[in-house]
């Protein structure tokens, strides 16, 4: 029985030894190894699975650094669709991401990254570097969202902090060659460029700003909304007038 | 008086079956040599069937020494080698291990189209073949593979 045991322990020892350490990756067409310029180019088809994530892609080039087995860095193209253990799930044309400087860049149209509750959507670029929380969103109809917040833009950048079950967004700031959009939970605002920062909980709104909130319709040329207070003020350039429009349902 | 009548029966017993053991030792080692003659013809006529017989050498190209051994060789023109089972190719970095590659001396470039395994430090690649192209610095293997990293 002794013996029994110890071997018992032995096996699955060693079968869960190999489960957790190792990386598998399968390709369809091959696998070339480029030993001076160390990387890998997997070919067609390219699934793979490692403990901390799964990426499947049409071709890879897996960067290693000293060894064979140290890959660093693994750039991916077309249908590339990333799944990690840190809850993070990205799809775009292109996977760009390095394993040693938890960062990620997203290229392609209908680009997409989620990690836990943030959500963000491109038709260019999706860059995130995960060690300070720093992202940044390019490309016509950029979308940014949050459970407390949505962001469109051509341009959305910013700076989140990563807690237990969700990222708090800290800065950002968002440019749009037309019209940026931010709705939070109660406004709806308006303008080509808006900065947030959470240390002050204001929001800038920079030109053709509009701001909605319940029945109000405001229009100007600057705006400063208090996210806390839940207030704002809003300024006009000489030429324009800040114009307020109440619309009243119950009429 | 006849002298045969004085001979021992026993001696002439003795005598004879001496004689019988040495007969015996005689076809023994005559049906041992025959078996040794066939068997070195059998190996003649094998040997004939590839012109190396456990080659061996080294691809010097690059900075990395890479040792070629394989059970058969046999020459397909001047440059190109076919070696056939039990092929390693080894490094201080890799080892490969196939059954039948083409090995271009001028050229230094080695091809396989059979099932292929490479290891290294915590690497291990399948194939269905593979190309040592530039003296080792780029390997490609064909075809449906896996790659196996262990940290």
């Amino acid at each position: 029985m002794k013996y029994f045991l110890i071997v018992f322990l032995i096996v699955t020892g060693n079968v869960f030894a190999k489960n957790i350490e190792q990386t598998e990756i399968t390709t369809d067409d091959g696998i070339e190894v480029f030993q001076n310029e160390k990387y890998y180019l997997l070919k067609k088809n390219v699934i793979i699975k490692s403990p901390s994530f799964t990426l499947t892609a049409d071709l890879v080039k897996a960067f290693f650094d000293k060894d064979l087995y140290d890959v660093t860095k693994i750039e991916s193209e077309g249908n590339s669709k990333l799944t990690s253990q840190k809850n993070i799930q990205a799809i775009g044309d292109t996977i760009n991401f390095s394993l040693k400087d938890d960062e990620i860049l997203i290229l392609g149209k209908k680009s997409s990254l989620i990690y836990v509750d943030i959500k963000m959507y491109s038709n260019e670029s999706i860059h995130v570097i995960n060690k300070t929380g720093e992202f940044f969103i390019n490309g016509d109809k950029s979308k940014l969202k949050t459970n407390k917040i949505e962001i469109m833009g051509d341009k959305i950048d910013g700076k989140y902090n990563s807690k237990e079950n969700f990222n708090d967004i800290e800065k950002l700031f968002v440019e749009d060659k037309e019209i940026a959009n931010i709705i939070t939970e109660t406004m709806n605002l308006f303008s080509k460029k808006a900065i947030y920062n959470k240390e002050t909980n204001i929001i800038e709104l920079f030109e053709k700003v509009k701001i909605i909130r319940e029945n109000e319709v405001i229009t100007g040329d600057y705006a400063e909304i208090n996210t806390e207070k839940n207030s704002y003020k809003i300024k006009s350039n000489n030429n324009n007038k800040v114009k307020a429009l109440i619309i009243n349902n119950n009429e | 008086m006849n002298y045969f009548l004085q001979i021992n029966k026993k001696n002439i017993l003795f005598l004879i079956f001496f004689l019988l053991i040495f007969f015996f030792i005689y076809l023994v080692i005559n049906n041992f040599d025959f078996k040794q003659k066939k068997n070195l013809n059998l190996q003649d006529k094998k040997n004939t069937t590839y012109d190396i017989l456990n080659p061996k050498f080294t691809i010097n190209k690059t900075k990395e020494k890479i040792s070629v051994t394989a059970k058969e060789g046999n020459f397909l023109d001047n440059n190109k080698v076919l070696l056939q089972n039990k092929v390693i190719f080894q490094s201080n970095n890799f080892t490969l291990l196939s059954d039948n590659v083409i090995y271009n001396q001028k050229e230094q470039v080695a091809n396989s189209n059979t099932s292929s395994v490479f290891h290294s430090d915590g690497i291990e690649i399948k194939s269905n073949g593979f190309s040592i192209i530039d003296g080792g610095n780029m390997i490609e293997f064909n075809g449906k593979s896996k790659l196996i990293i262990s940290k």
